[in-house]
């Protein structure tokens, strides 16, 4: 089978959360980017999730040929992490625009996958963490008339089955569920995965080897309406957190338990 | 010509009345509909809940509209897309609003790829602009910062609006009567192609009805701590919840996790203890009424969001307010 992983770059966004707080998230000229050279640029979490899932499914002796894929201005960097992890094959979408279009992205990715010889599965990490969107891996499924299965938590390869099927338990408020479907399929990973791999020292010397092939959207043969972009970023800002706390007075931790609890029953916020 | 018309969707699974986060969507919506001059109406997938009509009137709605078949039955996505996807065909409405919780992203943005509309999460607002289309906000990076797009270039848009993202306004001059139309749309080519195996089954009561709730995380120091918090919310009559950082390190299961991309929570007490406040976090739990903290460093980001801060060591603080809360 054939899975292929679609991974992005984001802005670490601990240190995005820590300059915020600070007051120091620095709004590019353009209104809409974060210029600030000091925080680290990342592999999405959830998308190094979705790596993980696919090298599980290989460990679990599904016999594969995983694929990563990205689409960003800059994607070199975590395509050679990607092919450190282990991945056979590694495919760039170079894109100017730091932000682009969810449509454009998907419809990009969606005629990567066809061109390419299609796929038996594609994997995504539920969102991004910079927008905290996860519409792409839905827009995939549609372009490509797949099924779509959210929050895996576990993938695996269904047994006895006449056609490829997944059982695959995902996330849902209400606790695990455990669905099948048949391949082809889109399928997105959460953080209940588990904890991701960390790349061998020899597998990152194999790595430096392999160049992500170039795809351009011209080669994609996509009609301009598939690239004509729907919701087009433009202002970028911190929202003010209005704080009004009153800390509680207390010299010990038993006199500070107590001013609270007395508090909230005065409140009648507990009994 | 007349303005294409803004429509709220929800979908009834049997919760009895309508689902959290729709009454707020359709205060967005009655907004945009005011803006634009267009009406607003109530989309319900499966039969009518109670109260519907009267909720939807209340909040301004001019029409309900009910698409009903078996096929609908249950949480069904490839049903819901069909159904909605057939009626933006015959309705043509200008902006369909979701109220967003787990699996919306199972049905909003599909909605969006197969009728061409664009689509956005984690709505926090929709807004005339200055050109005269629509202007969305949304959250990013955990609600860290916040987006202004603009939604141009396609014929309907799909938005789902973040919980907690506003409070509910009945309509300013009373309640409107809508109307009851029955949608037809033909269903019979569904195939649902995720089956059910073993289906999720909820083991006692749900943190997101909680109306008290103990969170712990990094600062409790190791997984031997979180006892204290479940220890405190027992006293308190509360359930106990966690960050992110201490569910992925293995201490607590992730149903338990409060945040952003855990359980989004709306308790009438939240305390949390030994919690930075990073915005993941404080995503599912910013509309608690009271938000009480627990932390050593006073310049932590939680206090902005707290009503009443303890500074101490929450392992000394903890067993304190165990015996305080069990007087």
């Amino acid at each position: 089978m054939r899975i292929v992983v679609c991974v992005k770059e984001v802005l670490d966004p601990d240190a995005v959360n820590n300059y915020a707080l600070a007051g120091r998230l620095e709004i590019g000229e353009d209104g809409k980017s974060l210029t600030q050279t000091t925080i680290p640029r990342l592999m999405n979490g959830f998308d190094e999730q979705a790596l993980e899932a696919a090298l599980r499914l290989r460990d679990a002796g599904a016999e594969c040929r995983i694929g990563a894929v990205s689409a960003g201005p800059d994607s070199t960097t975590i395509l050679k992490h990607a092919a450190a992890l282990g991945v056979d094959e590694i495919a760039s979408l170079p894109m100017e625009e730091p932000s682009p279009d969810y449509h454009v992205v998907a419809a990009l990715l969606a005629a990567y996958v066809r061109s390419s010889g299609d796929a038996d599965l594609v994997l995504c990490g539920r969102q991004a963490s910079d927008d905290d969107q996860g519409v792409v891996p839905a827009l995939i499924c549609e372009a490509l008339g797949m099924p779509l299965v959210t929050n895996a938590r576990a993938i695996e390869l269904a047994p006895a089955s006449d056609e490829p099927t997944l059982r695959i338990t995902r996330v849902t408020p209400d606790g695990d569920e455990v669905v099948e479907v048949s391949c082809p399929a889109v399928v997105t990973v959460s953080n209940e995965l588990g904890e991701p791999r960390y790349p061998t020292a020899a597998k990152k010397m194999a790595a430096r080897r392999m160049k992500p092939e170039i795809i351009t959207a011209e080669g994609l043969s996509l009609s301009p309406e598939a690239l004509q972009p729907r919701v087009a970023a433009q202002r970028q800002f911190v929202p003010t957190v209005s704080g009004d706390c009153e800390f509680l007075p207390g010299e010990t931790p038993a006199a500070l338990a107590e001013a609270l609890i007395a508090r909230l029953r005065q409140e009648s916020v507990i009994s | 010509m007349e303005t294409k018309p803004v429509v709220v969707c929800m979908w009834n699974l049997g919760q009895g009345g309508l689902p959290v986060g729709t009454e707020e969507a359709l205060t967005l919506g009655r907004k945009v509909a005011s803006a634009t001059g267009a009406r607003l109406h109530l989309l319900v997938l499966g039969p009518l809940p109670e109260e519907c009509l009267e909720t939807a009137g209340r909040f301004g709605a001019d029409d309900v509209d009910q698409i009903e078949d078996a096929a609908l039955e249950g949480f069904a996505p490839d049903a819901y897309v069909d159904a909605l996807a057939g009626y933006c065909q015959q309705e043509s409405p200008a902006l369909i609003l979701f109220s967003q919780a787990a699996d919306t992203r199972l049905v909003a943005p599909r909605l969006a790829g197969r009728v061409g509309a664009g689509v956005l999460m984690n709505g926090v607002d929709i807004s005339v602009g200055e050109s005269g289309g629509l202007q969305a906000t949304a959250s990013a990076y955990g609600g860290d910062t916040q987006m202004v797009y603009e939604l141009s270039g396609a014929a309907s848009y799909v938005v789902a609006l973040s919980a907690n993202a506003l409070l509910p306004e009945p309509a300013e001059g009373g309640p409107t009567q809508p109307g009851c139309r029955s949608i037809q749309v033909d269903l019979s080519g569904v195939n649902e192609r995720i089956r059910v195996i073993e289906q999720a089954r909820t083991e006692g009561p749900r943190l997101e009805d909680a109306d008290i709730i103990v969170s712990g995380g990094r600062g409790l120091g190791g997984p031997e701590n979180y006892k204290l918090i479940e220890q405190l919310a027992e006293a308190l009559g509360g359930l106990a919840g966690a960050s992110r950082p201490i569910v992925d390190e293995g201490w607590v299961d992730s149903s338990q996790q409060v945040g952003l991309t855990g359980k989004i929570t709306r308790p009438a007490l939240y305390l949390a203890a030994g919690i930075s406040g990073a915005s993941q976090h404080m995503a599912g739990c910013s509309a608690a009424k009271t938000i009480v903290a627990i932390n050593k460093d006073p310049d932590a980001a939680i206090f902005r969001y707290a009503s009443y801060g303890l500074v101490g060591d929450c392992l000394e603080i903890l067993p304190e307010l165990i015996r305080a809360a069990r007087q």
